[in-house]
């Protein structure tokens, strides 16, 4: 059975619903994100409440449940 | 007997005057500045300001007119002339006279005497480089406290000996280096860096708020210290600090526990 999240996006301020699977990974929802709002997927983190998820990490690890808000985030990597 | 306003006379009155500040402390620590372009600039004249007397800046790279929207110490005669690390070093060297500025005409992938340095300010454009201090500052115990800039968007990461490292957060960014880096083809030695967005005021915050770490870790207060990472957005002004978790499964913590030197004993390099 799917699981509801809404990820919001920071920099534009908008958000989309999105249904994932228990086993996919933090990048996957990261990847689907940005390719909804054509951005490079590899340029952003995901946030839910103060902490930072690790990409590689399932649905599952993540702790990610039913009507979770999640922040798209870019991450800076410029010097 | 104090005389009148000889508070005016002591470059770092003002700084005395910051209670969790030990200047002693500061001024002893030995800091490697890995990057010497915007961040760098800013990184290295907040540190010779604070107080920081052992300064290394490594860097091979060249100065360019472009970099003249936000680099202080450059000036548009020194394009193409020396490294950006001989002119960093230079220059900042004159904002006091105490200081020891050594410039390394080096990628961070070429210097080995990582236990030379009490602490390591990231002010690098790649994740390449990045993953690479990242590594090397988990091995030895050193604190590194990374910054990246987008335009308007920064970023500070304090990694601590026994906290997540810059790996264990990794975007998808680190991921493709990872990737492209552990492939058993050797063909992709080489990596596109992308031009970002670049100005001034981000920079100085994050270069700014790197320093500011770099004075609690090194006056003895990390718990001071920002854990894990901060977020800023410049347009709306807002920042955000959010924790990383540990990895398990990251090779630069092998203990699974804290990484302090126990780590380092644990490893074999083969």
């Amino acid at each position: 059975m799917g699981i509801h999240i809404s990820v919001k996006n920071a920099a534009l301020g908008v958000t989309l619903k999105m249904d994932i699977a228990p086993n996919e990974t933090v990048y996957d929802i990261i990847e689907s994100a940005a390719e909804f709002w054509k951005k490079d997927p590899k340029a952003y983190v995901l946030r839910k409440g103060k902490s930072l998820l690790t990409a590689a990490d399932t649905v599952i690890e993540a702790n990610i449940m039913n009507d979770d808000v999640l922040e798209l985030l870019p991450d800076p990597e410029g010097g | 007997m104090m005389r009148a306003k000889e508070y005016d006379t002591d470059r770092f009155d003002r700084s005395k005057r910051i209670g969790w500040l030990d200047l002693d402390m500061v001024r002893r620590a030995r800091c490697l500045v890995a990057g010497a372009g915007a961040l760098g600039n800013e990184v290295v004249k907040c540190l010779v300001l604070s107080g920081f007397r052992d300064i290394t800046v490594a860097d091979t790279d060249h100065v360019v007119i472009s970099n003249l929207n936000r680099c202080v110490f450059f000036r548009g005669y020194d394009a193409n002339s020396g490294t950006k690390s001989e002119i960093l070093a230079e220059r900042a060297s004159e904002l006091d006279p105490d200081v020891r500025i050594a410039s390394r005409n080096v990628m961070v992938q070429d210097i080995s005497d990582w236990d030379s340095f009490d602490i390591v300010l990231g002010c690098l454009d790649n994740i390449s480089a990045r993953l690479h201090v990242n590594a090397h500052a988990c091995y030895n115990g050193i604190p590194y406290v990374d910054g990246g800039t987008d335009g308007m968007i920064g970023k500070i990461q304090v990694i601590l000996p026994d906290g997540p490292c810059l790996r264990c957060g990794m975007n998808g960014s680190h991921l493709g280096v990872m990737e492209t880096r552990f492939s058993c083809t050797g063909k992709a030695s080489a990596f596109y860096v992308p031009k970002t967005a670049a100005e001034i005021t981000t920079t100085s915050i994050v270069a700014a708020m790197q320093v500011r770490e770099a004075l609690k870790i090194s006056s003895g207060r990390r718990d001071l210290c920002i854990r894990d990472v901060a977020y800023y957005d410049g347009v709306s002004g807002e920042m955000s600090v959010l924790s990383v978790r540990k990895d398990g499964t990251c090779e630069n913590h092998p203990c699974g526990g804290p990484c302090d030197n126990a780590c380092k004993n644990n490893i074999t390099e083969v």
